[in-house]
C-alpha cells in the first residue's frame, strides 16, 4: 500500500439483522481500504462464499438484469470483505475485517489487522420499496430552470433594465471567483476514497434489494443435501398449481382479447385530445410579429387554460417514464421526482376541480344574488367613488387652493367619460347574471378557472380606471417636462441633447420673459394636475394589487407542493435533502465490546443520515416569484416613474408565471412523439407471478419473462 | 452567567476525523443547570399566561360557549381516556382559568386591555420573549472526516443540544438510532437528530472543497479573521461559525485542526501544519481551548 495512511473505511448498515452467529461479510470494494458491506451470509465458508460469488451464484433470479447493479453501483464484481463473530485465532487475510454483531451492542465492533484507523460509517438503509433514497443534492421539485433563455427571447424595454443589472452583478460575480481560484496554490488529486462519495451514495440506494438477493441465494451456497418433497407436499403443490394455471388461464383471456380493444379506444381518445390541445395552443401562442404579446400573455383565462393543456399533453409522458420504471430495479432512483411531479400535478388537478364543482355549484344556485352585488360594487366603486372623488378634488379639497378653471375643466371631462362609462354599466347589467352562470359552470374544469375569468372581467370592467390613469399620466408627465426645460430657461440654461447634458446660453431678453411667464403659470397649475393624477395613480394601483391576489390564488391553485408536502410528513425519507454525518461517541462502544485487541486501534464511529428537504426549498420558487414581484414593483424606479408619472409598466405575465411553468417542459412534446411514446408501452401487463410458480412440462406457455425459474425445479 | 465567550471543544476518536465545537455554553455545573432550569420554567410560565391572556379575554366575549357548557362536557381525565381532545384542551383551560393566577390574568384581559388588538400586540411580544429566552447558548460546530468531507453545523439551542459537547456521551446511548419521542417532530421539522433539537447542517464533499483557508474581515471598528471554505463550483464561500465568529486564537486552532485531518499526509507542508495538533491523537478525549480576551 504505497500512499496509504493506514485508514480503514467501513459503511455498515445498521439495520443488518444482528445474531450470534459465524458469518462472511459480503459487499463492495471501492479501494483497497474503502469497503461496504451489503450483508452477513450467516454459517457459510468464505471459500464457498468466494466461488459463489465467482460464478455469480448469489445472484441468480434476479428479477431484472444484473448489469445494471454493477454499472450502477461503479463496481464490476462483489467481494468477501472479512468475516462476522469469528475468533481471531483463524488465520485469514490481513485485508479482511473482523466484525463482532452481538446482540447486545448497537454499534458492530470492527476491527482489522491491516489498518492503523478504522473510520465506521453507520447507516441506515433506504427501502426502495417505499421510494425512499438518499442523494447528495437535494431532489428537484420543479424542473429544470429554462426560463432564463425564454425570457432573452422577447426582451421587452422595462424587463431589460432588471436583466442587465443582474447580468452585470453576475459577471462581477464570476470574475471574483476566478480570482479566487487563483488563490489556491495547491491543487490536490481527490483520491480514490474522496472519489468514491458518489458511488458509495448509490451503492446506499441499492444496500437492501440487494442485501435480499443475497439472503435468498444463500442457500445455494456450498453442498447440501438435496431434500425432496414428500408426497403430501407434491399434492398440495399439484393443487396450487392446478388452481395458479386456471387463474393465469382467465387472465390470460381478458388481457388478450378485453385488455388490448379497451387499451386502443383509450390510446385513440387521448390522440384526439392531444390534436385538439395542439390547435387550441396554437392558437393561444400565436404572434402576429414576434416581439408582439400572444393571448397567454395578456389574458389570465387564456394563460390558465394553457397551463391545464400542456399539463394534459404532458401527462402521458410523464406517464410512460414512470411506467418504464418498473422494468428496472426498484433501487434505480433517478425517476421518482418525476413520480412526486406528476402525481403532485394530478393531485392539483383533481383538489382544483373539486374545489371548482364546489363554488360553481354555489355560483350558479345564486347567480342573481352574484350578479347583484357584482353590479353593486361596480357602481359604487368603479363609478360613484370616482364621481365623488373627482367632486371633491373640483372644489378646493382639504384646503388646497387648486385652480378653479384648470380643475373644473379636468374634473368634468373626466366626470362626462364616467357618465359614458356608467351607461355601458348599465346596459351591460342585465347580461351579467348570465355571464356569473357561465363563468360558474366554467369552474367545473376547475376553481382555477373562475379565479382567472374574475381576474380578466376585473380587468375589462375597470378599463375606464386604466385610460384616466394613462391620461392623466401623460398630462402631468408632460407638464413635469416643460416645467423642467423651463427652469432651465429661467437659470439661463439649456439641455444639451446631443452631449446629453446641460449647457449655459444666452437667451433674448423677451424670450426670458415669455418663458418665465409659462414658467410661473405652469407652475401654477402643477398642483391641480398632481391631485388629479394621484387620485387615478392610486386608483390603479388598488387594481394591480387585487389582480396580484387573483394570480397568488392561482399560483397557489396550479403549483402548490401538496403532494411533497404530504410526503414529507407521511415519510421524510422520499424527499432527501442531502446527508449529514454525526461524529458517535465510541467510550460505550469500548465498554461492550471486549476491550480493543491492539492498542494502536482507533476507531470512530459516524453516523450518516439523509436530511429531509427543508420547507424553504419545497417553496423555493414562491420565494423567487415574490423576489420578482417585489423587485419589480418596490424597486426605486417604479416610485420614481409614480412621480414624475412615467407609465409603471405591469410585471411580464411571463415572470410572473415561471412559477407555474416551472412544472412544465420548455418544449412540449409533438403529437406524433406522444404516439411513440404511448405505443413503445410494455404490451400487457401481467398478473403479478404466483408465490410458487410451477414449472410447466411443455414450457411453451409460459411467458418469456418467467424463463428464469425453469432452472428452478424442485431444489 | 448563563453564557461565555465563545470556546473550542475538540473531539478526536481517531487522527483521521475531529469535531470542532464552538459554543458559548459554559461547562454544565450546577448552579447553571439551576439557573437554566429556572429559565425555562420561566418560559413556561410566560406561555402559560399568554394563553390564559387569550382565554381570559375570549370568556368575556359574547362568542365564549360558557363555563357551565364546558363543565358539562366531563373531567379532564375522562375526556383524556375518551380521546376527545378539543373538549380536553377546553376543559383543562377552563380548570386553569378558574385558578388564582387565571383570574389575575383575566382580570388583566378584560380591564387593562379591552381591544382584541391591544392584546394581540402584548401576547406577541410575550412570545417573542418566551422564543428569545429559549435561545440562550449558540453552538456551532465543524466535523472533518478525511475521506468524505466537512461538515459544518450551526444551532440556536437549549442546554440538551449542548449536551454532547461538554459532557460526552450523556447523549450518546440514546442517540443510535434518534432516541425515542424527539424523533417523530426531528424528522418533520428541520430534520433534527438527536435530542430533537433543530439543527442546520451542510455536508461538503473533499472531491468539492478548493481550499480552506482563514480570511479576515472589517465588521464594525473591528477586524475578525473567519475560516471559510472554497466550494468548487459556487459563487458563496461556506463561513464555519458563521453567527459566532470567534476570535483568532480558535480559527486558528481550528484551521490547524482541519489541514491535519482532511488531507492524507503525503505533501509534507500539510502534515506540518498539522503536527501542532497532534496532542488531541488517543482517541475520545475532549479537549478545551479557551479564549483569553
Amino acid at each position: 500500500m504505497p500512499e496509504h495512511d493506514g485508514l480503514m473505511r467501513v459503511f455498515w448498515p445498521t439495520d443488518l439483522p444482528r445474531s450470534d452467529l459465524r458469518g462472511v461479510v459480503v459487499g463492495w470494494k471501492n479501494s483497497a481500504f474503502d469497503v461496504f458491506a451489503l450483508a452477513i451470509l450467516e454459517e457459510v465458508e468464505s471459500r464457498n462464499v468466494e466461488s459463489a460469488l465467482k460464478i455469480g451464484t448469489l445472484l441468480r433470479n434476479a428479477s431484472h438484469p444484473v448489469s445494471r447493479i454493477y454499472e450502477l453501483c461503479g463496481q464490476s464484481s462483489m467481494y468477501i470483505l472479512g468475516l462476522a463473530n469469528t475468533p481471531d485465532s483463524v488465520e485469514v487475510d490481513p485485508s479482511w475485517i473482523h466484525v463482532a454483531t452481538g446482540t447486545g451492542s448497537q454499534v458492530p465492533s470492527v476491527t482489522c489487522a491491516s489498518a492503523s484507523s478504522i473510520q465506521v460509517v453507520l447507516f441506515e438503509r433506504p427501502l426502495p420499496g417505499r421510494m425512499q433514497y438518499i442523494s447528495l443534492n437535494p431532489i428537484a421539485l420543479a424542473l429544470g430552470d429554462k426560463h432564463g433563455i425564454h425570457r432573452l427571447d422577447f426582451p421587452d424595454s422595462g424587463e431589460e433594465d432588471d436583466e442587465r443589472e443582474e447580468r452585470r452583478k453576475k459577471e462581477t460575480k464570476r470574475q471574483l471567483v476566478e480570482k479566487l481560484k487563483q488563490h489556491s496554490i495547491v491543487k490536490r488529486v481527490p483520491s480514490a476514497k474522496e472519489k468514491a462519495l458518489a458511488k458509495i451514495v448509490n451503492q446506499i440506494n441499492w444496500a437492501w434489494e440487494l442485501e435480499k438477493l443475497l439472503q435468498k441465494n444463500v442457500s445455494r451456497i456450498g453442498t447440501r443435501p438435496k431434500r425432496s418433497l414428500s408426497v403430501s407436499e407434491r399434492v398440495v403443490e399439484s393443487a396450487t398449481t392446478m388452481r395458479d394455471m386456471m387463474m393465469m388461464w382467465m387472465w390470460d383471456l381478458v388481457i388478450v382479447y378485453i385488455l388490448p380493444v379497451i387499451k386502443r379506444i383509450f390510446v385513440l381518445g387521448l390522440m384526439c385530445h392531444r390534436v385538439t390541445a395542439e390547435m387550441m395552443l396554437l392558437i393561444l401562442e400565436w404572434r402576429a410579429r414576434p416581439k408582439y404579446a400572444a393571448l397567454k400573455d395578456i389574458s389570465a383565462t387564456a394563460q390558465q387554460v394553457e397551463i391545464r393543456l400542456q399539463q394534459f399533453c404532458y401527462w402521458p409522458m410523464q406517464y410512460v417514464t414512470l411506467r418504464l420504471r418498473k422494468n428496472d430495479w426498484e433501487s434505480v432512483t433517478t425517476s421518482h421526482p418525476d413520480y412526486i411531479r406528476f402525481y403532485n400535478s394530478l393531485w392539483l388537478v383533481a383538489n382544483d376541480v373539486i374545489i371548482g364543482i364546489a363554488l360553481g355549484s354555489y355560483i350558479i344556485d345564486n347567480a342573481t344574488w352574484v350578479a347583484d352585488e357584482i353590479s353593486n360594487l361596480l357602481t359604487t366603486y368603479t363609478v360613484e367613488a370616482l364621481q365623488s372623488s373627482i367632486s371633491w378634488l373640483m372644489g378646493w379639497p382639504a384646503g388646497l387652493k387648486l385652480n378653479t378653471e384648470l380643475a373644473a375643466f379636468l374634473g368634468d371631462l373626466f366626470l362626462w367619460v364616467i357618465d359614458y362609462w356608467s351607461s355601458c354599466i348599465e346596459a351591460l347589467r342585465p347580461a351579467l347574471p348570465h355571464i356569473i352562470w357561465v363563468i360558474g359552470f366554467s369552474s367545473f374544469a376547475g376553481a382555477s378557472m373562475p379565479i382567472a375569468l374574475f381576474s380578466d372581467l376585473l380587468s375589462i370592467l375597470t378599463i375606464h380606471i386604466y385610460s384616466f390613469y394613462l391620461a392623466s399620466a401623460r398630462i402631468y408627465h408632460w407638464q413635469l417636462n416643460i416645467l423642467i426645460s423651463l427652469f432651465h430657461l429661467f437659470r439661463g440654461k439649456k439641455h444639451n441633447v446631443l452631449r446629453n447634458r446641460i449647457d449655459s446660453c444666452d437667451y433674448d431678453l423677451d424670450q426670458l420673459l415669455v418663458g418665465t411667464i409659462l414658467f410661473t403659470l405652469l407652475f401654477f397649475l402643477l398642483p391641480t394636475v398632481v391631485v388629479f393624477y394621484l387620485n387615478f395613480a392610486i386608483a390603479r394601483m388598488a387594481i394591480i394589487s387585487i389582480k396580484a391576489v387573483f394570480d397568488t390564488m392561482l399560483s397557489c391553485l396550479n403549483h402548490f407542493p401538496l403532494f411533497a408536502l404530504m410526503l414529507r410528513v407521511k415519510d421524510p425519507g422520499r424527499l432527501p435533502g442531502g446527508i449529514r454525518f454525526e461524529l458517535r461517541d465510541t467510550q460505550e462502544l469500548r465498554l461492550a465490546a471486549h476491550d480493543p485487541p491492539k492498542g494502536h486501534h482507533s476507531t470512530s464511529v459516524i453516523y450518516l443520515q439523509s436530511i429531509p428537504l427543508n420547507f424553504r426549498a419545497m417553496f423555493h420558487q414562491y420565494f423567487q416569484m415574490g423576489n420578482r414581484i417585489r423587485k419589480h414593483y418596490l424597486s426605486p424606479r417604479v416610485v420614481l416613474c409614480l412621480l414624475t408619472g412615467k407609465f409603471v409598466p405591469p410585471l411580464n405575465r411571463k415572470n410572473l408565471y415561471s412559477l407555474q411553468y416551472s412544472m412544465l417542459p420548455a418544449r412540449r412534446a409533438g403529437v406524433m412523439e406522444m404516439w411513440d411514446a404511448v405505443n413503445s408501452l410494455p404490451a400487457t401487463m401481467r398478473r403479478a407471478a404466483p408465490a410458487s410458480l410451477p414449472v410447466l412440462p411443455n414450457g411453451r406457455k409460459l411467458p418469456s419473462i418467467y424463463s428464469g425459474g425453469r432452472a428452478r425445479g424442485y431444489g | 452567567m448563563l453564557t461565555t465567550a465563545p470556546h473550542l471543544y475538540i473531539r478526536r476518536p481517531s487522527p483521521t476525523t475531529a469535531e470542532f465545537t464552538v459554543t458559548t455554553c459554559p461547562p454544565l455545573t450546577l448552579p447553571l443547570r439551576l439557573a437554566l432550569a429556572c429559565v425555562h420554567a420561566a418560559r413556561l410560565s410566560l406561555l402559560l399566561a399568554i394563553i390564559l391572556l387569550l382565554y381570559g379575554r375570549w370568556t368575556a366575549s359574547p362568542s365564549f360557549l360558557g363555563a357551565e357548557h364546558i363543565r358539562a362536557l366531563g373531567s379532564p381525565v375522562s375526556l383524556l381516556l375518551a380521546g376527545d381532545f378539543p373538549s380536553l384542551v377546553l376543559s383543562v383551560l377552563q380548570l386553569l382559568h378558574a385558578s388564582a393566577a387565571g383570574q389575575v390574568c383575566a382580570r388583566a384581559a378584560t380591564h387593562l386591555l379591552p381591544s382584541w388588538w391591544g392584546l394581540a400586540v402584548l401576547a406577541g411580544a410575550l412570545l417573542y420573549a418566551t422564543r428569545a429566552l429559549g435561545r440562550i447558548h449558540t453552538t456551532e460546530s465543524l466535523l472533518v472526516l478525511r475521506g468524505l468531507g466537512i461538515q459544518t453545523a450551526s444551532s440556536y439551542s437549549s442546554y440538551n443540544a449542548n449536551a454532547t459537547g461538554s459532557s460526552s456521551g450523556s447523549s450518546g446511548g440514546s442517540c443510535v438510532v434518534g432516541g425515542g419521542g424527539g424523533r417523530w417532530w426531528g424528522r418533520i421539522f428541520g430534520g433534527g437528530g438527536a435530542g430533537g433539537n433543530a439543527k442546520e447542517t451542510r455536508f461538503i464533499p473533499t472531491e468539492k472543497i478548493q481550499d480552506v483557508l482563514i480570511n479576515e474581515a472589517f465588521r464594525g471598528f473591528e477586524v475578525r479573521y473567519y475560516l471559510v471554505v472554497v466550494v468548487e463550483g459556487e459563487e458563496e464561500l461556506v463561513v464555519v461559525f458563521p453567527r459566532l465568529l470567534p476570535r483568532r486564537r480558535i480559527v486558528e486552532a481550528v484551521w490547524r485542526g482541519v489541514r491535519g485531518c482532511l488531507y492524507e499526509p503525503d505533501s509534507s507542508g500539510v502534515a506540518a501544519a498539522g503536527g501542532g495538533m497532534g496532542i488531541g491523537i488517543g482517541g475520545g478525549d475532549v479537549k478545551s481551548v479557551d479564549e483569553k480576551r
